[in-house]
């Protein structure tokens, strides 16, 4: 069943095919839409281009020209900032000494008596910043702060 | 394109003509719709001619006609129904060597729809072998597979007293 009918179909095809037109001067024709072609393709492109700039151009000009103050910009004439040397700390460990009173004792007498300072070797105690140094050679008076729950 | 090139362009276009403008008869069925599809196919070699003009130009050709054919946007752009000439309007019975089964099945292809008629153009008329037939149309075997099956299927339904025209014959 399908062999006749394909055979039909061979048959009108090759039938049709003899009705074709017969034509002439295709090249020319052709050649034409190929220029028209690319002049509209150029046409389109070059208004696709002004209309995005037509549309761009008035929002970039909102965007910029608002109320808002502009956002904050650093100013170039500003210190730059320079990573401080590092401060040299003293080889001794500092400790402020907490002297706690004896009930009995005087609150100004000391009972450690520091050692003198710029002697290598040993713990030296550092006065506190409050205190004023001494002179040289003679070390300061420590402070005594006395307990409050004593 | 110099002159020599464009020597050669017209020499092709002329002695090519008639065979492609059969292809493109049998593809749209029309004779306007045949010239233009020709031509703009023409249109879309003539920018490639400097390449494909030692290859096979009529290949290349041919294949962008198939693809003009089934593609979207030709297809939007010819919305449009074909009329029918009276010729082509299916007849009684005729005794005389099966004309009138040619007209009725001349009809049922102007009925089917680009994609498939290309199929069949190619199957049929070309006697081109499946795989060559998706190679030029850009698809799967399978795909060419189904088109020529529903093609057939709808030429059937479409020619319904064919089976009697065929004995009868």
């Amino acid at each position: 069943m399908t062999e006749p009918f394909e055979h039909l179909i061979r048959s009108t095809l090759t039938d049709l095919a003899e009705e074709a037109p017969i034509v002439h001067d295709q090249l020319s024709r052709a050649e034409r839409r190929v220029r028209n072609r690319r002049r509209v393709t150029v046409t389109v492109g070059a208004v696709s281009t002004l209309a995005a700039i037509l549309i761009a151009t008035p929002l970039a000009l909102a965007a910029t020209g608002s109320d808002e103050p502009p956002p904050a910009v650093p100013s170039p004439a500003g210190p730059a900032a320079v990573p401080s040397p590092p401060v040299p700390t003293p080889s001794a460990p500092t400790t402020v000494p907490t002297v706690v009173p004896s009930p009995g004792g005087a609150p100004g007498d000391p009972s450690i008596t520091p050692g003198p300072p710029g002697v290598p070797g040993r713990p030296t105690v550092s006065p506190t910043p409050s205190t004023p140094p001494g002179p040289p050679g003679v070390p300061g008076r420590p402070t005594a702060s006395p307990s409050p729950s004593r | 394109m110099d002159e020599d090139e464009r020597a050669r362009l017209a020499e092709f276009v002329g002695s090519r003509t008639p065979a492609l403008m059969r292809v493109a008869y049998l593809l749209t069925g029309d004779r306007n719709a045949a010239e233009d599809l020709f031509q703009s196919a023409l249109a879309r070699t003539i920018p490639k001619w400097g390449t494909i003009r030692h290859a096979d130009p009529e290949g290349y050709l041919r294949v962008v006609m198939y693809r003009e054919q089934i593609s979207w946007w030709r297809r939007l752009r010819r919305w449009r129904e074909t009329p029918l000439n009276p010729a082509d309007e299916p007849v009684g019975g005729d005794p005389s060597g099966g004309t009138d089964v040619r007209l009725a099945m001349r009809a049922a292809l102007r009925h089917l729809p680009p994609a498939q008629r290309a199929v069949v153009v190619l199957r049929y008329y070309e006697d081109l072998p499946e795989a060559r037939v998706a190679e030029l149309l850009g698809c799967s075997v399978g795909t060419v597979r189904s088109r020529t099956h529903r093609a057939v299927k709808r030429l059937r339904d479409l020619l319904p007293d064919v089976d009697r025209l065929e004995v009868r014959r």
